[in-house]
């Protein structure tokens, strides 16, 4: 084992470790702030009607995490994923600026370098995000007329849509043997039977297993040709 | 309030830059290039600020309802644009409010929303904590390299699921466009505003690459997104003055 590879592995082991525990202690928060705000308010959580409204719409919530969990940890990897996962945003914000991140060093998945570049972008954005949101809670009674101005509406509508055109373009531009079917069938899916639509981040799976199935069959007829 | 949540917000905070600086450190550690980390930084940073201010507008849009401090906690730590106003909807129908409003907003009713809204949404953290370490080990182990070059795929394989995703969401706004909104099935009456943003966003993209290779302007690499994003939102604003 070289040098080199002994520190990485020492640093990933404490990564572990490290994000294992500030998991461990933001559960405790998140799920220990609704009390003590009760405490504050004199009025504690219903446990009854919240386990009715956990079965209601967590369940929902529940297959999208475990979905969410296998397909983007390997995107993010240790670092990255153990904060992803406690700051969230992964789909419009997390997951892009890390692919972007990767993309612009060159970093290869699942190399050491892409560990620290994952990590590196997902705590830059979240404390990005964490300023924004602070200077912006601080700064809500002058802020909200402008950001709310009808106006300025249709441009923080379509941020998704801004954010997904340009990495469209980034990707597929390269791989549009891989992009075309899962776009077509994804349009014509969503055509065809509208009431997806807002249903979308489920439709990321089976999108993103057409673009993967098709991506093996390129990668492999390319290995058998080499 | 505010101090519940600012305590909490607070500990994220000084829990990233704990992870970063570890991260920039092993960087050095293991030779890695001073530059493209700091690129990282810069892409990360500027790539991020236009989402987070999508973000705020979710926490405003949320404290019509649940006040300031809940959605502020909530959109800074685990939470997700798409899924707050959903479960908080949810939450409250389910717990026999009518809907997700002020005036009908109880202490209790506040507080059991609070729960549900974690409740709904930690998961990713619990796996993450329980599997992270042998998903990882199992996804890297030359085990997985032997069968089939599934390691030497994995690169290709991120890419395509993040191509699947962008695949998605723009099938959405296509299929939005033709059979959303009044129209109904293949009546072209929902909105094509969003697949005007991609289709901008997409060609402002393009400029950027084109003055990154050709013109050998690497530096607006780091900008591209943001860039790319700020004219397409321009656009949008633009383009509903005129249609309005």
């Amino acid at each position: 084992m070289t040098e080199k590879t002994e520190i990485f592995e020492k640093y990933n082991n404490r990564t572990h470790v490290l994000g294992r525990t500030v998991c461990s202690i933001t559960l405790v928060l998140l799920l220990g702030a609704p009390f003590v705000m009760g405490m504050h308010l004199g009025a504690m959580p219903n446990l009854p009607a919240a386990g009715k409204a956990f079965l209601a719409v967590g369940i929902v919530w529940f297959v999208s995490c475990i979905a969410e969990y296998l397909v983007y940890t390997p995107m993010l990897g240790a670092g990255g994923g153990y904060l992803a996962f406690i700051t969230g945003n992964l789909i419009n914000m997390k997951i892009p600026c890390a692919v972007n991140a990767r993309d612009i060093v060159g970093a290869k998945t699942g190399t050491p370098e892409n560990e620290i570049i994952s990590t590196l972008s997902i705590a830059t954005a979240s404390l990005v995000t964490i300023l924004v949101l602070a200077v912006g809670v601080a700064l809500l009674i002058p802020l909200q007329p402008v950001l709310q101005d009808p106006a300025l509406q249709p441009a923080f509508d379509n941020v998704v849509p801004a954010l997904f055109g340009a990495m469209a373009y980034k990707y597929f531009r390269n791989n549009l043997k891989i992009a075309l079917i899962p776009l077509a069938v994804m349009s014509l899916l969503f055509i065809f039977v509208p009431g997806l639509i807002s249903s979308t981040s489920f439709m990321i799976l089976p999108s993103g297993a057409i673009a993967i199935g098709i991506a093996f069959l390129l990668y492999r007829r390319k290995n058998d040709e080499g | 309030m505010y101090l519940i949540c600012g305590v909490i917000v607070l500990f994220v905070a000084i829990v990233c830059v704990i992870f970063m600086v570890r991260a920039y450190r092993a960087g050095l550690a293991i030779g890695m290039d001073r530059t493209k980390m700091k690129r990282t930084i810069t892409a990360s940073a500027t790539f991020a600020v236009l989402p987070s201010v999508g973000i705020l507008l979710g926490v405003i849009a949320l404290s019509g309802s649940l006040g300031t401090p809940l959605p502020w906690l909530r959109l800074s730590v685990i939470g997700a644009l798409h899924y707050e106003t959903q479960v908080a909807q949810g939450a409250a129908e389910a717990i026999g409010l009518s809907g997700l409003s002020a005036a009908e907003m109880t202490a209790e009713a506040f507080t059991t929303i609070a729960l549900v809204m974690s409740l709904c949404i930690m998961w990713g953290m619990v796996f993450s904590i329980f599997f992270n370490k042998k998903y990882l080990k199992r996804l890297g182990s030359p085990k997985s390299a032997k069968t089939g070059g599934a390691a030497g795929f994995g690169d290709t394989a991120m890419t395509a699921m993040f191509i699947g995703l962008v695949s998605a969401y723009i099938g959405s706004y296509i299929g939005g466009f033709i059979s959303g909104g009044s129209g109904g099935l293949l009546g072209f009456g929902g909105s094509w505003l969003p697949l005007a943003v991609v289709l901008v966003s997409g060609a402002v993209m393009a400029v950027f690459i084109w003055l990154a290779e050709k013109k050998k302007a690497a530096w607006v690499e780091s900008f591209s997104i943001a860039g790319s994003m700020i004219i397409a939102m321009a656009t949008a604003v633009i383009i509903n003055g005129f249609v309005s």
